[in-house]
């Protein structure tokens, strides 16, 4: 039944005649392991076809989606992870095949007459495999292949005359945009594997046409077909390729990612590990010498590759087939491959070693896995910047950096020697206040600040106390501390068990002091400060995300402190915030406060 | 059929010399680039039309207070505008960042983008705690603290955007220059 199908089919269209033609391809001198490469080469180029058409069926070239479809893709789709993991991985097979199979074509001399046009399509795939792994590492639109992409269409256009040009359309105007990332897909997806598939049909062709190029040593009289002896070889090394890159894929659960690509940030950019060694030369040529670096060798080395069997005359077949005899025009070949090797393992050194390098790799990991986090919860329409600058885990830091680290410190933010206003770590927390009412002016609390010496100690007599004076009892201090530290706690809170204020009795104690005793100067519901000092604080909701809400954007609204908290008098002072910043950050910045400060 | 006559009278010659097959032929070759063309070029047209999007051109933009600024201490600030990409326009976004270095009453502000290849510099701060220039954590080229190129590739020194405080507040001249080129050049 089967036979007379295929019979049918090959009566009218004679592929009994092509199939036996592409298996029965003779290879003389017989089989080999080192003619693996080339069918390995398009065994893995299928796999990137196949899973690159199935990343395409999720991915949105965007500025505003590229990044969150792969995130989508690599966290929230099923399989999404390993189809990406295998691309990555893939495509950093292919370079590396791609090196061992012109190593062997080199070594065994396949380049010489009548080669010379079968290396030159294969130079050309080799450009365009790199330009597939240059143009690839942007789609995600992460920091990673943004930066790393700018400084290569950046190196594009330092060309002379036509880089302008030719960096502009590429990027699809004069700066990185939407149309960047339209134009690299498009380069990525049809005009390079269009080109691809052409070289390679013409590139097999002409193999075909003249056959392998068995090394001296081998016995020309054996002659085996195609299929099954190098067939078979060809097979298990593909298999074996495969095995490895899905290994690495399910190792790296699918491909790195990250953070979304962010054009005023600072990041240090890295290209992939296959082009630090251009890299690492960029790193040697100064000022008006850069396009040596960046144009000049890298063209040398490409023209040394076109001219090589144009250089080396000897044919196969003579005597001079032996290595032995063309060492000459191939001693270039070896000085590049060892000066790449040396390059990339002095740019990986040079990096173990710059702590500055690994201090910034560091913050970038941490913005990166948050943006993974934040994302898992979906992207804004808008794009994954706003959702980052709307995350007052990313946001806060920063805001505080730029606006309260002047003054204040909390955590690793803000230097202590600057500092002239009261440490925030544990701020309104029962340790903080216990602290406070025992010294007020303690250095992490009012001592730098214009409210020093104005609040008295609870438990330490003053030097101009009356003789009623007594302390306040350490129970006394400890249910005070415990109410107030319960303010700042949003409804429905359970306080961790170990705290005073998780203490139901105490908690209420407190609040009967606090209401009627320390009313005396501050503010409990906007009453109370009975000599009228207009000082302290509003003490109902203290420490609460409302309350630092409230002083962020004006400390002298009497929801915090009083008209008296901006007194020009009291200098230095804790300024409004209303007036440069948004009411979306003073919210992001007193979450991330209140969460830095009390958890 | 022998008896038809022949559809043509062969060409006389001398009248009209060796001409049908090879014009044909020319024709043929000509009809197949104009439908080529048709096709290509409107499609070139689309492609090159980056080419022909105008250079240069500065925006003042606002950014920090001067008084947030401390003398001497390079502060790297974010340059946020509306912005026109293709077919998108956004309000109040990052455009990219510059750095401030205050003196007194006056702040000269540095394009973050490194000349040599377009990294995002850095500040670096000696070990006193005082500013001691830029360094771009890609390629190795570093500045002094008046953007002076002193080691690395970098083909020039940073480049210096224009200035001015408006009701104290430091505005920007934002500007992007040609990456990689000893000369200043807007893009």
């Amino acid at each position: 039944m089967i036979r007379r199908a295929i019979d049918f089919i090959d009566e009218r269209t004679g592929i009994k005649k092509l199939t036996a033609h592409l298996l029965e391809e003779p290879i003389k001198g017989g089989a080999r392991w080192a003619y693996v490469f080339g069918s390995a080469l398009l065994g893995a180029f299928l796999v990137q076809a196949v899973t690159g058409v199935a990343l395409m069926t999720s991915y949105a070239p965007s500025d505003k989606t590229a990044w969150a479809s792969v995130h989508f893709i690599q966290f929230q789709q099923a399989g999404g992870w390993l189809v990406r993991g295998i691309h990555h991985f893939g495509a950093q097979a292919m370079v590396i095949l791609l090196g061992a199979h012109l190593v062997q074509v080199a070594l065994f001399g396949a380049y010489r007459k009548p080669r010379e046009v079968t290396w030159w399509l294969g130079l050309g795939l080799m450009a365009i495999t790199l330009g597939f792994a240059l143009t690839g590492y942007l789609l995600p639109w992460d920091q990673k292949g943004y930066w790393a992409t700018r400084v290569a269409t950046n190196i594009a256009g330092t060309v002379p005359l036509v880089g302008d040009a030719t960096q502009r359309l590429l990027q699809g105007g004069g700066e990185y945009g939407s149309l960047t990332l339209t134009r690299f897909y498009t380069l990525h997806v049809v005009v390079l594997p269009a080109l691809l598939v052409g070289l390679v049909a013409a590139h097999v062709a002409l193999f075909r046409r003249h056959g392998v190029t068995p090394p001296a040593s081998a016995d020309v009289s054996r002659v085996d077909a195609f299929f099954p002896k190098q067939l078979f070889k060809d097979v298990v090394a593909a298999l074996v390729i495969v095995a490895v890159v899905l290994a690495l894929a399910l190792r790296g659960h699918g491909a790195p990612l990250d953070a979304p690509a962010d054009p005023s940030s600072d990041y240090p950019a890295r290209p992939e590990w296959y082009f630090l060694a251009l890299f690492q030369l960029l790193k040697y040529f100064h000022g008006p010498l850069e396009i040596v670096g960046t144009i000049v060798l890298p063209t040398l080395v490409a023209l040394y590759l076109f001219a090589l069997p144009l250089v080396d005359r000897s044919r196969p077949g003579s005597q001079s087939t032996a290595l032995r005899g063309r060492i000459k025009p191939l001693v270039p070949l070896m000085i590049i491959a060892a000066t790449a090797a040396g390059l990339t393992l002095k740019a990986q050194a040079d990096d173990a070693r710059d702590a500055a390098f690994q201090k910034e790799r560091a913050k970038a990991d941490v913005r990166a896995k948050a943006a993974v986090r934040l994302a898992m919860d979906g992207v804004p329409p808008e794009g994954p910047l706003v959702m980052l600058a709307r995350s007052p885990e990313l946001r806060g830091p920063e805001l505080f950096d730029k606006h309260c680290a002047g003054c204040h410190t909390l955590g690793e933010h803000g230097e202590e020697k600057d500092r002239n206003a009261p440490k925030l770590d544990g701020w309104s927390k029962e340790g903080w206040i216990l602290d406070l009412l025992h010294d007020p002016d303690g250095d992490a609390r009012f001592g730098r600040t214009p409210y020093k010496g104005e609040m008295p100690s609870m438990d330490v007599k003053p030097k101009d106390a009356d003789p009623s004076w007594t302390p306040m009892p350490a129970e006394d201090m400890k249910a005070c501390a415990a109410f107030l530290a319960s303010q700042g706690d949003p409804p429905g809170f359970t306080p961790p068990p170990a705290s005073l204020r998780s203490d139901p009795k105490l908690v209420a104690r407190g609040k009967e002091i606090v209401t009627t005793r320390c009313t005396a100067c501050h503010l409990w519901n906007g009453e109370g400060d009975d000599g009228g000092q207009g000082l302290a604080p509003e003490l109902s909701g203290y420490g609460s995300l409302a309350w630092v809400r409230a002083q962020i954007a004006n400390p002298a609204s009497k929801a915090t402190y009083r008209e008296d908290a901006l007194d020009p008098e009291r200098k230095g002072h804790m300024p409004r915030f209303d007036t440069e910043l948004s009411a979306a950050d003073i919210d992001l910045l007193a979450t991330w406060v209140v969460e830095k400060s009390r958890r | 059929m022998s008896s038809e006559p022949e559809s043509k009278p062969p060409p006389s010659r001398g009248v009209q010399p060796r001409t049908s097959r090879r014009s044909l032929a020319i024709a043929t070759a000509l009809g197949a680039c104009a439908v080529a063309a048709a096709a290509a070029a409107p499609a070139i047209a689309l492609v090159m039309a980056p080419l022909q999007d105008k250079k240069g051109g500065g925006r003042w933009v606002r950014t920090v207070k001067l008084d947030q600024l401390k003398d001497g201490a390079p502060r790297r600030v974010a340059i946020i505008d509306d912005r026109k990409d293709a077919w998108t326009v956004e309000k109040n976004v990052e455009l990219g960042s510059v750095w401030l270095v205050r003196n007194g009453d006056q702040v000269r502000a540095f394009s973050a983008v490194c000349p040599h290849l377009g990294c995002s510099v850095n500040a670096v701060s000696a070990d006193d705690g005082t500013s001691a220039g830029f360094a771009c954590p890609c390629h190795t080229s570093s500045f002094d603290p008046s953007g002076k190129r002193t080691s690395g590739p970098s083909p020039r020194d940073l480049d210096v955007l224009e200035t001015k405080i408006e009701d104290g507040h430091v505005a920007v001249d934002f500007r992007r220059f040609r990456i990689g080129v000893e000369q200043k050049v807007e893009t």
